[in-house]
């Protein structure tokens, strides 16, 4: 049984390749393939960064023939594209599976780290089992890429911090409150960069929101989407008073936000600290106001350059998880090569059995061993069967989990005559 | 059985800080919730402890520095794990258990020697002043590490740095609160440990002022934790400068308590 894996992903074909790519349900082409072909289990995975196929095969050469049929047949013609061999890449077995657990993982993800992969990864599993395209290597497989990135998770810091402008945000926030729930935030501006961030400090628990905008029309739309209450910019002072959170990214050549306002408007608000994120360009926020002790600005700048120093952590972090998943890639192996053992563990057992069988028959005919327990000396053969088998067996099933275990699983064969045609009794 | 419940109380204290240290190192959550159980486990031993050495006959005097900072770690430790109930104060364990073991061991030590001791004709008064007394000490200290550590992330925020570990660090606002809740019980606490303590004095030599260099630094301790106490309530104090003279005033409080003792 081998593994092959072929697809594209964000590395090999640009994005508007791969959005027209996308296959919502699986169902139909998977079982087409499991159907049709030398595949016996097959995986689609498709999300806006990868279009992937792992599969179980006999033959090889079949079963990539029978991919790259499927890219060219179902997927190029979507895309328009004759040869799409340039975009797809492939994977055999050791590398196929590390492919997997490293997808599984975040390692292989644009944003290294992202926690949705996994997400996405087992519902890829999960519609490929209902559909009964996936069978138990697969599953076994999958299973173990999810525990991989599990572990992954757990013992790196490869999903810690935060790599985007809002989550940093986000990020920080928590840093300065112990709570976002019961946190005001005034939101200046209406634009996308302040919906995106409004979207991540909604999802990290804040809910009272303003909008505060030049126009009032967009401050509304904005404020009846996200549960606000919008509000006209000559209210700002009044809404800095009681804010915790100013989110501020609107047009403007002089600072909305200055040192006087700020401070006057703060008068009764001691030890209440205000984080200010100014994500204007030019910047909405006078720079001074960082010199105040209980205001925390952060613009554009000060949180890409957190943003870019947590996604080089994350790559540094990315070392040790590389490590882990090889480690998994080589229990999983293991585990695959001791299913070699499998039949010649079984044929050795079931030549046992004959021999046991057939001698405790032709005893019991024996006149001298008249009286005798059939059911005691049944037991006694088989304890005295499973007893000498038990050494070999467990050596065969430790030496099929490396390379080199082939030798073992031969010399078996030859040894035991598992090969042979005639009944052993009669040797 | 008290000395031996005092040294596994301070072993558990020690595994705290070395499970909470691990888990800075290794960035693991689990090791941080862990080493928060085992300094639970600590402080109820602690308790434990002391009701023993209160059970012994005769009780060997709290009046004993060594003994009375143990129970002064207990009491930190109690105080800690109930203000962790509201706020993520779990990256504390870090700071906390090492100063709870070393405390406790100390106390410990000190156990056999005093064992048999008594407190002579002053009766009940040297216990009540040295519990109220390291029970607020414990209390401001705990006020004292907060403010440590709100100076230092308000620093780190402040220059726009990232954390340098995985660590969950309890927020700016929940160590303002630590800082505040431990004043609020701590100085009451203070005082009345002054209190009783004059009148010890007044029951040993007949009047409430000795003059020792212990009532001097204790009186000037209490004093400058009045103005801290003045400022956070009355004034119009931030939190930096609320951390900044919690920090002062615990160092002027140790020294007034035990360094007093030691170098003057």
């Amino acid at each position: 049984m081998r593994i092959l894996l072929v697809g594209m992903n964000h590395r090999t074909a640009p994005l508007e390749l791969r959005e027209r790519l996308a296959v919502d349900d699986p169902a139909a082409p998977l079982q087409k393939l499991v159907a049709e072909t030398e595949i016996d289990e097959a995986v689609l995975f498709s999300t806006c960064n990868r279009v992937e196929l792992v599969v179980v095969t006999r033959s090889v050469e079949a079963a990539r023939l029978c991919l790259r049929g499927f890219f060219a047949r179902e997927l190029g013609a979507r895309s328009g594209i004759d040869d799409m061999s340039q975009y797809l890449y492939e994977y055999l077995d050791g590398d196929a599976m590390r492919h997997v657990l490293r997808v599984a993982s975040s390692l292989d993800s644009m944003v290294v780290g992202e926690p949705q992969i996994l997400g996405q990864t087992k519902d890829a599993f999960q519609r490929a089992n209902e559909c009964k395209a996936a069978g138990p290597l697969l599953g076994r497989l999958f299973q173990h890429a999810f525990a991989t990135a599990k572990r992954v998770r757990t013992e790196t810091g490869i999903a810690e911090r935060p790599v985007s402008v809002a989550r940093v945000a986000v990020d920080l926030a928590r840093q300065i409150f112990e709570e976002l729930g019961d946190k005001r935030a005034v939101l200046v501006g209406a634009g996308e960069m302040i919906e995106m961030a409004l979207g991540a400090l909604r999802g990290a628990g804040l809910r009272s929101v303003s909008v505060v905008n030049r126009t009032p029309e967009r401050a509304l739309e904005l404020a009846a989407r996200f549960g606000a209450t919008a509000h006209a910019l000559d209210e700002l002072a009044a809404l800095v008073a009681e804010a915790d959170v100013i989110l501020s990214c609107i047009g403007g050549e002089r600072p909305i936000l200055t040192v006087p306002l700020v401070q006057q408007a703060r008068r009764g608000r001691h030890r209440q600290p205000l984080f200010v994120i100014d994500i204007g360009v030019p910047r909405n926020a006078d720079p001074e106001l960082d010199s105040l002790d209980d205001v925390y600005l952060y613009d554009i700048d000060d949180l890409s350059s957190l943003a870019r120093e947590n996604a080089e952590q994350r790559q540094r972090e990315s070392a040790r998880a590389e490590a882990i998943v090889e480690e998994e890639r080589q229990r999983f192996d293991g585990w695959l090569m001791a299913l070699r053992a499998v039949p010649t563990i079984k044929h050795l057992r079931e030549r046992a059995e004959s021999i046991r069988s057939a001698e405790l028959e032709r005893a019991l005919r024996r006149p001298s061993l008249k009286g005798v327990d059939p059911e005691a000396l049944d037991q006694l053969t088989r304890s005295m069967v499973n007893k000498i088998l038990h050494a070999p067996v467990s050596r065969l099933r430790r030496e099929a989990e490396r390379e080199e275990g082939m030798a073992y699983l031969e010399a078996a064969r030859v040894l035991f005559g598992l090969d042979d045609d005639s009944p052993a009794e009669d040797e | 059985m008290a000395i031996l419940l005092h040294q596994a109380t301070a072993a558990l204290y020690l595994l705290a800080g070395i499970v909470a240290w691990l888990g800075l190192a290794l960035g693991a959550r689990r090791l941080e919730r862990g080493s928060v159980a085992i300094l639970t486990l600590g402080g109820a031993l602690h308790l434990v402890a002391f009701g023993a050495l209160h059970a012994l006959d005769p009780p060997p005097p709290l009046t004993d520095l060594p003994i009375a900072i143990s129970y002064m770690a207990c009491v930190g430790v109690l105080f800690f794990l109930l203000l962790s109930q509201w706020a993520r104060l779990a990256g504390l364990v870090v700071g906390v258990a090492p100063v709870a073991f070393v405390s406790t061991f100390a106390g410990a030590l000190r156990l056999h020697d005093v064992a048999g001791e008594t407190l002579g004709r002053a009766g009940t008064l040297p216990h009540a002043h040295v519990l109220l007394a390291s029970a607020g000490l414990a209390c401001l200290g705990l006020a004292g590490l907060a403010g440590l550590l709100f100076l230092a992330e308000h620093r780190r925020l402040k220059a726009k740095r990232p954390l340098g570990f995985r660590f969950d660090l309890p927020s700016l606002e929940a160590l303002d609160r630590v800082n505040l809740l431990s004043l609020v019980v701590g100085f009451p606490l203070l005082t009345l440990g002054v209190v009783t303590g004059a009148i010890w004095v007044d029951a040993v030599e007949g009047r409430f002022w000795s003059g020792s260099q212990h009532e001097i630094w204790s009186v000037l301790a209490w004093f400058i934790y009045a103005a801290v106490v003045a400022a956070r309530f009355g004034a119009a104090q931030g939190a930096r400068t609320a951390a900044a003279s919690a920090v002062v005033g615990f160092i002027f409080l140790t020294f007034a308590v035990i360094g007093v003792g030691v170098f003057v």
